[in-house]
């Protein structure tokens, strides 16, 4: 019988046919020169980056009101002298949130009295809030308010004088 | 003609129609599965949220996480060495060639500890006494004896540091053997010094011809031993697992005298981090045997060593790890791993092996392999390879069965059908190098990385890990050394679970654009053991317990680290 298949389908199919069977006998054996980034494209995969890790620096009250929030910058506050990364909190602390006062700000004063009020905050250029008229239990409430800081957000930097650097 | 001429169909085109559809099913579904998800490939270590200027974050396993604690014992129950040997397990195995159950090794570590303190007159926590012999059951014996008495033993990694010992921290007891006698009798001759020493001698001194010093007295293990046996054992205090009870004494790279003062929960936490090295499925039974290439005086043999005795696995050593080696051996490679076969265990079943006997591991076979047949062979390779690609690997495949199998019995012997998993550290391992002995041995394959200050491993691959990246242009680097190892050394994992590691002077630019952190390597963690270097401790709590390894390492983006080897400082 001649090998005629006569038509174009059952060339197409042949031609998959074949094609096929070499993929399976002989499958591909080069490592792909750029590792992908999805697990879906690959077994071998990257991750594109590294887990976000933020920098712990040092922060003056100047250069940390940069951080308050507005046009999607992060959101940084202080209580005495250790300043919290809350930009997962944006809801609370970005520029339209309730706390709003607090981004890019020494909040202790307010943490201790339980106030949101612009008296608690100090102005920028102004020595750090000595909080020496505190009482006691004004004490007792910011230290509170730092534990719950420390565990909802990221500790990211300490809070100095403005002369200090 | 019109189109429909062309799209005639027969019953040819049903049978090829046919085919080709499951050619495509065959293709495209009949892949084998990974045996490792690759999404849990690309996030192994948790890195902390926050880090200091100039260092990397702070990383640890990603399944002990960073608000995790680290396993300090293999269980609750023990909480000093000699609890490792575990009072209720009672089925007998071999350790090198003595075939004991624990109560018998119990009872001979007891005997062994009434007979020291009898003949020699130990002080607890004043007395030292210096293990310097090959590994062997006697080894164990004294080690774990001694530390029931709370009598800190030193050893030494290599001989090239035995006379730094003698000299700066002098002990008051030399437990050795009879190989290794007429070389230490040699160097305390020659030191001349006129202090007193006790020396005890495990096997046969009769044959050897010993110089005579006045002020060495030799006594014989076997006699201790029944002394030991025949004395009333009082009950003795059980040690504080914060006590140091071992020293092992190392030669840094720059050549200096170094000791890692190891407790007993640097142990603990050793074996415990040893026995997380293969996943629960395929845990570490008392049906195992372990050989391991790693001398007992160093923390990570030890370690290794401690984790078969809790097990109750078979073991042995290769003759490499003797202290001092006769002349004439081959001391690396396939020869040094038959040595194994000279004692009397089963057929290994877990490798803890140096690269060097991998490599030559894999070129026997991969030879004998492909003697029997060429083209087969590279036919059996391009699949096995191809699978690999998939993230699947195994030793029942056609191929192995007409190929590898045959090459790896004429190789391993006995050990072709018996080794299940093979662990790999003391060394760099070249990424190039890896992947064949996948393919070779077709077992898990596991690179993992040790160190002379930390008891157990400090990093390892996942088991079932087979990812394979092309080998990278080689980027800039602070050193020659740097670029070479970060781009040709296959990568070392993530940390073990009870170790975080943290890189110091890291360019913290290159960081926040995204770049791979390189820095000085430095650890934490319960299994790392304290350098007789450090006097003071910081107070700080975030300060204290880090330990500078000397060695610099690179974290990528999945959290796999790839260290280089010290140097010369």
């Amino acid at each position: 019988m001649a090998f005629d298949l006569g038509t174009p389908v059952n060339t197409a199919l042949l031609l998959y046919i074949l094609y096929s069977i070499q993929r399976i006998l002989f499958p591909s054996n080069s490592v792909p020169q750029i590792v992908p980034n999805e697990f879906k494209n690959g077994y071998t995969w990257m991750p594109k980056s590294h887990p976000p890790t933020l920098l712990y620096q040092t922060f003056t009250p100047k250069t940390l009101a940069y951080y308050n929030g507005e046009d999607g910058k992060r959101i940084l506050l202080a209580i005495k002298g250790v300043v919290y990364d809350v930009t997962a909190g944006r809801n609370f602390y970005g520029p339209n949130g309730m706390y709003a006062n607090f981004a890019g700000r020494d909040a202790s004063r307010g943490m201790a009295k339980q106030s949101f009020d612009e008296e608690m905050l100090t102005p920028i250029d102004q020595p750090l809030d000595k909080l020496d008229d505190l009482t006691p239990e004004e004490i007792e409430n910011m230290k509170g308010w730092m534990e719950h800081f420390s565990s909802k957000y990221i500790v990211c930097g300490k809070l100095v004088e403005n002369d200090a650097i | 003609m019109a189109l429909s001429d062309y799209l005639i169909t027969d019953d040819l085109t049903i049978i090829l129609a046919l085919v080709a559809a499951g050619l495509f099913l065959l293709h495209n579904l009949y892949k084998p599965q990974a045996l490792v998800h690759p999404i849990l490939l690309g996030r192994q270590s948790d890195a902390a949220r926050v880090r200091n200027p100039s260092e990397s974050a702070v990383y640890r396993n990603y399944g002990t996480g960073m608000l995790g604690r680290f396993p300090l014992r293999p269980n609750k129950d023990q909480q000093v060495v000699l609890d490792l040997v575990k009072p209720d397990a009672d089925a007998p195995r071999t350790l090198w060639s003595t075939k004991i159950a624990n109560p018998q090794l119990k009872e001979r570590i007891a005997n062994v500890g009434a007979g020291l303190t009898r003949a020699v007159g130990l002080v607890p926590q004043e007395s030292n006494v210096l293990l310097l012999l090959n590994d062997s059951i006697e080894f164990i014996i004294a080690d774990l004896a001694l530390s029931a008495l709370s009598v800190p033993t030193f050893t030494v990694a290599s001989a090239s540091v035995l006379s730094p010992v003698l000299e700066r921290h002098p002990p008051s007891v030399i437990i050795t053997d009879a190989e290794v006698l007429p070389h230490l009798l040699e160097l305390i001759f020659d030191a001349h010094e006129s202090e007193h020493h006790t020396i005890v001698v495990v096997g046969d001194i009769n044959s050897a011809k010993l110089p005579k010093l006045n002020n060495v007295k030799i006594l014989r293990w076997d006699d201790i031993e029944t002394e030991g046996a025949a004395a009333t054992k009082s009950p003795l205090s059980v040690p504080d697992p914060n006590d140091v009870y071992t020293v092992s004494f190392f030669a840094t790279p720059s050549g200096d005298l170094e000791g890692a003062q190891l407790t007993h929960l640097n142990l603990t936490a050793g074996v415990a981090a040893t026995r997380a090295l293969l996943p629960p499925s395929s845990a570490m039974s008392p049906l195992d045997t372990i050989v391991s290439a790693f001398p007992l005086s160093t923390p990570y043999g030890r370690a290794v060593a401690y984790t078969a005795l809790f097990e109750g696995t078979g073991f042995a050593t290769v003759d490499s790890t003797k202290l001092i080696k006769p002349e004439g051996s081959a001391a690396i490679g396939l020869k040094d791993l038959r040595t194994s076969a000279a004692y009397s265990i089963s057929s290994p079943t877990l490798l803890f092996i140096r690269p060097d006997h991998l490599d030559s591991l894999t070129e026997a076979i991969t030879q004998q392999a492909s003697k029997s047949s060429w083209s087969l062979y590279n036919f059996a390779w391009r699949h096995k390879l191809a699978g690999i690609f998939e993230g699947y690997i195994t030793k029942q495949s056609l191929w192995d069965r007409l190929v590898f199998d045959g090459a790896r019995i004429k190789v391993m012997g006995k050990g072709a059908g018996t080794v299940r998993a093979v662990i790999v550290s003391g060394g760099p391992l070249e990424a190039q190098n890896l992947t064949p002995a996948r393919i070779a041995l077709s077992v898990p394959v596991i690179n993992a990385h040790s160190h002379p200050l930390v008891a157990g491993p400090v990093f390892a691959t996942h088991a079932l890990d087979l990812q394979t990246f092309p080998t990278a242009s080689p980027s800039l680097s602070a050193s020659a050394a740097d670029a070479y190892a970060f781009t040709y050394l296959a990568p070392v994992g993530p940390p073990t679970v009870n170790v975080e590691v943290k890189l110091v002077g890291v360019d913290d630019a290159a960081v926040e654009d995204g770049g791979d952190p390189i820095g000085a390597l430095h650890v934490r963690g319960p299994s790392v053991g304290r350098p007789l270097s450090v006097e003071e401790e910081t107070q700080e709590e975030e300060e204290r317990g880090w330990r500078s390894t000397g060695e610099r390492a690179k974290v990528a983006a999945n959290g796999t680290f790839k260290v280089a080897p010290a140097g010369k400082a």
